[in-house]
């Protein structure tokens, strides 16, 4: 069996166009930029080797330390929204609505396909307060309470940055798990029930172990994925207000691109790399961990 | 496990591979920089006269694109316009990344601090300087001196044409001023009453669009430049005062108080410019700080039902013990457009020629904008507030900068972010003058 | 075992048939035992769809009424001004043109390198895969933002600059990774009996790849296929770095122009451009989500 399975020839047919784009067009570019970590300059002025002096800047800048805790902070809320939603969502599909499903989920994956943009334009007229108030204060006006103006507030601005995210993905993720709830083969499924297995129980004890890699999967991907939040935060408040949900990547870009102080740029960058890597990793060994048990 | 090991050989050759040919670039300057000198003539001519512009920027392509087909028409027989199209946010890397392979087009746009004399594009003379290249083609007195002056004080140096030129100062809405008693308010004193009675009378004196940040920071700038003078800015970029400074802060603590009364209505500070204007415009609000680009909007009856004869323009008041004039109005002119040294040859140097002479009544035709250049033909049936304001222009003298204009990119980007936290009481004046002075410290 | 749906039907109907007197009060039990069910997705929809209905009214009204009146008015008049505003905008036949060549060429790569990396990662059996798999995954941790410099160069001195390559190149790049990431993830939650079982006639691994691995994962494929489309698509970042001629701007680079320099936005030719844009995604997408049910009608290999 492995003979086949391990065919030589055929691993390099199968992974040399993938290695190869990837190692020329992705690592290299991204080392080249990460190694710029250790220069000061661009690449118009030209680079000048300053050693560490980019990371000593890093921990000591306040700008720079505040949109670490936004990245994290939005990563680690998003994320358990984005997952939560879309299993129950997928769950929805594969075991209640079945076949009926098809509406339903292109209706949900729909914001998806949205540009950022025109989302956050509308999230902003949402919550908007003055003269073309929007829903969200009407309905808080109805309860009796006084218009907020969720724009001026960190708080409000992450809220609605969250909600907003949310809403944009959840059918994403629930369309990715649904994916990975169907190839479950249904012999598994069935001789559980058979054996008594129903509702919870069933999800618990066969659904989530089964679906477990592409849950993990999902888990790792929407981390990195929203570590590297940027459009949506600049688009809705443009990291505001003041700089206070400015995540690490609008910081970057702001650096190397507009203030075009490439070097220092790469150094957030690098940074943010290591961060999606720790995550990445404890999230695998829990996993593996989990696989133990 | 040989299988593995030539792979990861294979791996690491591919790297290595990828990485060569991109440090050998990386490293020093670029070998274009500074090969040669600006100045006029001295380039030689590319094969086409290509123009890079901002996506948003509709009309100055199109304007050119006139002017190929009519006044310029020989100009372009000889070397025709090409356009190039960049996003307005993404000006600064473009162009870097431009530079850095020598390959800027003819005529660009950039970013403010790249084509000062210590800039990026400056440094690496980059940049032509127009006022000696229009003095060789016998075509320097085209350019309005106003818009010369703004331009040489925002960029140290004639490295921009000003295919825009706009005036700031408070449009107000004479009818409202009427009902309620008002009188055009010569002092800040004067406006802050104003706006007292307007709030009483349940009107919303004056409407910025506070989410874009600067229409906030003009009001502070405005101040500080009636307060301490037209070299307010000047001073603090050479070092000479700081922000932090009692006169400053003033400035910052007035656009506080400014905000905290009421005056600018509620959710100034998240309001768009397009909802800023409509409030304006649809009478429900009785000001607005803003330049003469809220022409375009004020020309469109689908958009003015106050009717433009109703508007006044007024100039930001004077502080009262200030040493600034209230006749200083602050001006721009509109993004950078250089050209490249390089490239300037014989037939760019006759384009620059027929734009200079033709561009400020062709723009004034077609599109109603108000520019730099001297307007050489009597253009005719100009909407009124229009012709009011470009005669303003043609007369403006010692226009002042704006606030951050002589800012470096990121304290900028500071000012007009953090104005948001100054205004909604989240950061105290103090506060926020000494963020700005330490990054304005940081970056010299 | 195509059958196995179609089987479960008719007799569920018999049954009813059969049980008259039964039948009606079944039927009200099993509404009443559906009813938190149909409640959560008339939530789910009203929540997704209600914004989405304020874009298309928006795409109907004058920017005076879109600043005026409150979010959820009717436009005072139906017309469509702003599509045409919309569709006369710059040159948006090409913007869409060059957004498909650019989009499918690029979503195919990304489908069949990456699925096949999946499967030599995932399915294929020697030693260091799983250090492999990190390093592919490696890509999914870099900020996207790092590699637009670079590539700039590389493209620049290959004398790519002028033409739509840029673009195909790097959008296959950036989807490899999580491609090649998902697949391994979906191949593994096939259990390994099966593609054993379906490789005992002895087919040589390459033809079992296409023959088994790529039919086996249609559901799996089409989806990802489907996610890299939207994001392709809908990507400004790459496209405004790599083209400059106005003739090669794609759908959401045109789009820019319907913003000015002073930050004022065009909202009605903006939502009439992205309601467009919607439709002819959705159209893409019914197509795609077609095949997924007839994909899984056929899948039958699955069981």
């Amino acid at each position: 069996m492995n003979s086949v399975f391990g065919d030589r020839k055929t691993i390099i047919i199968l992974l040399a166009p993938a290695l190869l784009l990837y190692t020329l067009l992705k690592i290299g570019p991204v080392a080249w930029s990460l190694g710029l970590s250790f220069f000061e300059g661009n690449t118009l002025r030209g680079f000048e080797f300053v050693g560490v002096d980019n990371f000593t800047k890093f921990f000591t800048d306040d700008a720079a330390l505040q949109s670490l805790g936004v990245s994290v902070f939005f990563a680690i809320v998003a994320t358990a929204g984005q997952i939560l939603l879309g299993y129950l969502l997928a769950l929805l599909y594969v075991f209640v609505l079945r076949k009926g499903s098809s509406l339903l989920r292109t209706i949900v994956f729909f914001p998806a396909i949205l540009p950022t943009v025109a989302v956050a334009l509308l999230f902003r007229s949402f919550v908007a307060v003055g003269d073309n108030q929007g829903p969200v204060n009407d309905l808080i006006n109805l309860f009796g309470g006084e218009s907020v103006e969720f724009l001026a507030t960190t708080s409000g601005t992450m809220a609605t940055a969250l909600a907003m995210t949310l809403w944009g993905s959840m059918g994403f993720y629930a369309i990715l798990l649904y994916a990975g709830l169907l190839d479950i083969p249904d012999e598994i499924l069935e001789s559980a029930k058979l054996d008594g297995a129903n509702g919870l129980k069933l999800v618990r004890h066969i659904v989530v172990p089964l679906s477990l890699p592409i849950l993990l999967s999902s888990i790792i991907f929407s981390l990195n994925a929203t570590l590297k939040v940027f459009d949506s935060l600049l688009a809705l408040n443009n990291g505001g207000p003041g700089t206070s949900t400015a995540p690490l990547t609008l910081y970057m870009y702001r650096t190397a691109f507009e203030y075009a102080e490439y070097g220092y740029g790469s150094t957030i960058a690098l940074v943010l790399t290591l961060l999606c890597l720790v995550f990445t990793l404890a999230i695998f060994r829990s996993s593996q961990r989990k696989a133990e048990d | 496990m040989k299988a593995i090991r030539s792979r990861r050989v294979m791996v690491a050759t591919a790297v290595a591979l990828a990485l060569t040919p991109l440090s050998a670039c990386g490293g020093g300057a670029p070998q274009d920089a500074g090969s040669t000198a600006g100045g006029a003539g001295t380039g030689t001519d590319p094969s086409s006269f290509t123009i890079l512009t901002a996506n948003e920027n509709k009309a100055l392509p199109a304007t050119l694109d006139a002017l190929a087909k009519g006044a310029c028409s020989a100009e372009n027989a000889a070397l025709p316009i090409e356009h190039q199209k960049v996003a307005q946010a993404d000006v600064v890397q473009k162009v870097t990344l431009l530079a850095g392979q020598g390959a800027l087009p003819a005529h660009f746009i950039a970013g403010t601090a790249m084509v000062r004399p210590d800039g990026d594009l400056g440094k690496g003379d980059l940049v032509l300087d127009y006022k000696e290249a229009l003095e060789k083609l016998g075509a320097a007195d085209q350019l309005l001196p106003a818009a010369a002056a703004t331009v040489e004080n925002v960029y140290g140096g004639m490295v921009s044409l000003p295919y825009q030129y706009n005036v700031e100062g408070i449009w107000y809405n004479k009818q409202i001023f009427a009902d309620n008693g008002i009188e055009e308010p010569k002092t800040w004193d004067d406006l802050k009453e104003a706006n007292a009675k307007l709030s009483q009378a349940g009107i919303m004196p004056m409407t910025q669009a506070g989410a874009a940040g600067w229409p906030l920071t003009r009001l502070m700038g405005m101040y500080i430049f009636r307060n301490v003078g037209p070299d307010a800015m000047k001073d603090v970029r050479d070092g000479k005062a700081k922000l932090t400074d009692p006169k400053y802060v003033a400035g910052a603590k007035a656009l506080a108080d400014l905000a905290s009364s009421g005056s600018l209505g509620e959710g100034f500070s998240t309001r768009d410019a397009d909802t800023s204007a409509n409030l304006f415009l649809t009478g429900k609000a009785a000001m607005t700080y803003d330049g003469s680009w809220l022409l375009s909007s004020i020309n469109d009856p689908k958009r003015n039902t106050i009717r433009d004869t109703n508007i006044g323009f007024m100039p930001f008041p004077a502080v009262e013990g200030g040493s600034g004039s209230i006749d200083q109005y602050a001006a721009n002119a509109g993004a950078v457009m250089a050209m490249s040294p390089k490239q300037f040859g014989p037939k760019v140097g006759d384009w620059l020629k027929c734009i200079s002479e033709n561009y400020g009544a062709q723009a004034l035709k077609d599109s109603g904008t108000i520019s730099g250049f001297k307007v050489n033909e009597d253009v005719k049936e100009l909407p009124v507030m229009t012709s009011q304001i470009q005669e303003k222009i043609t007369e403006l003298k010692d226009p002042v900068l704006w606030f951050e204009a002589l800012l470096d990119p990121k304290s900028n980007s500071l000012a007009s972010t953090n104005v948001s936290l100054l205004t909604t009481g989240q950061m105290s004046a103090e506060d926020y003058m000494g963020a700005l002075q330490k990054s304005v410290d940081a970056a010299r | 075992m195509t059958v196995q749906p179609q089987v479960e039907n008719p007799s569920v109907t018999v049954l009813e048939r059969s049980e008259q007197p039964l039948r009606n009060r079944r039927r009200a039990r099993r509404a009443l035992k559906r009813l938190p069910v149909w409640t959560i997705v008339t939530i789910v929809v009203v929540v997704v769809l209600y914004p989405q209905v304020w874009m298309i009214l928006g795409s109907f009204k004058t920017q005076s009424e879109f600043l005026s009146n409150p979010a959820l008015s009717l436009p005072e008049n139906w017309i469509f001004d702003n599509y045409t505003t919309a569709l006369n905008n710059g040159n948006v036949s090409r913007n869409y043109l060059n957004s498909i060549l650019v989009t499918l060429p690029s979503v195919a790569l990304i489908v069949l390198i990456g699925v096949a990396a999946g499967y030599a990662l995932e399915v294929l059996v020697w030693r260091g895969r799983k250090g492999t798999l990190l390093y592919i995954l490696a890509g999914i941790m870099v900020p996207g933002q790092m590699i637009l410099v670079p590539l700039f160069t590389v493209y620049f001195r290959a004398g790519l600059t002028d033409s739509l390559w840029p673009l195909i190149i790097t959008y296959t790049v950036m989807g490899l990774p999580l491609t090649t990431f998902l697949m391994a993830a979906y191949f593994r939650s096939i259990p390994r009996e099966i593609f054993e079982a379906a490789t005992v006639d002895g087919s040589s691994p390459l033809r079992s790849f296409f023959v088994i691995g790529l039919p086996m994962m249609r559901n799996s494929i089409l989806t990802i296929g489907l996610v890299q489309f939207f994001s392709v698509w809908n990507d400004l970042l790459i496209a405004l770095t790599f083209t400059t001629r106005p003739d090669l701007a794609t759908i959401q680079v045109g789009l820019l122009s319907l913003s000015d320099q002073y930050g004022s936005t065009q909202y009605g030719p903006l939502f009439a451009a992205v309601s467009i844009n919607i439709v002819v995604l959705l159209i893409v997408f019914v197509f795609l989500n077609k095949k997924i049910m007839a994909g899984m009608a056929a899948g039958s290999v699955k069981g």
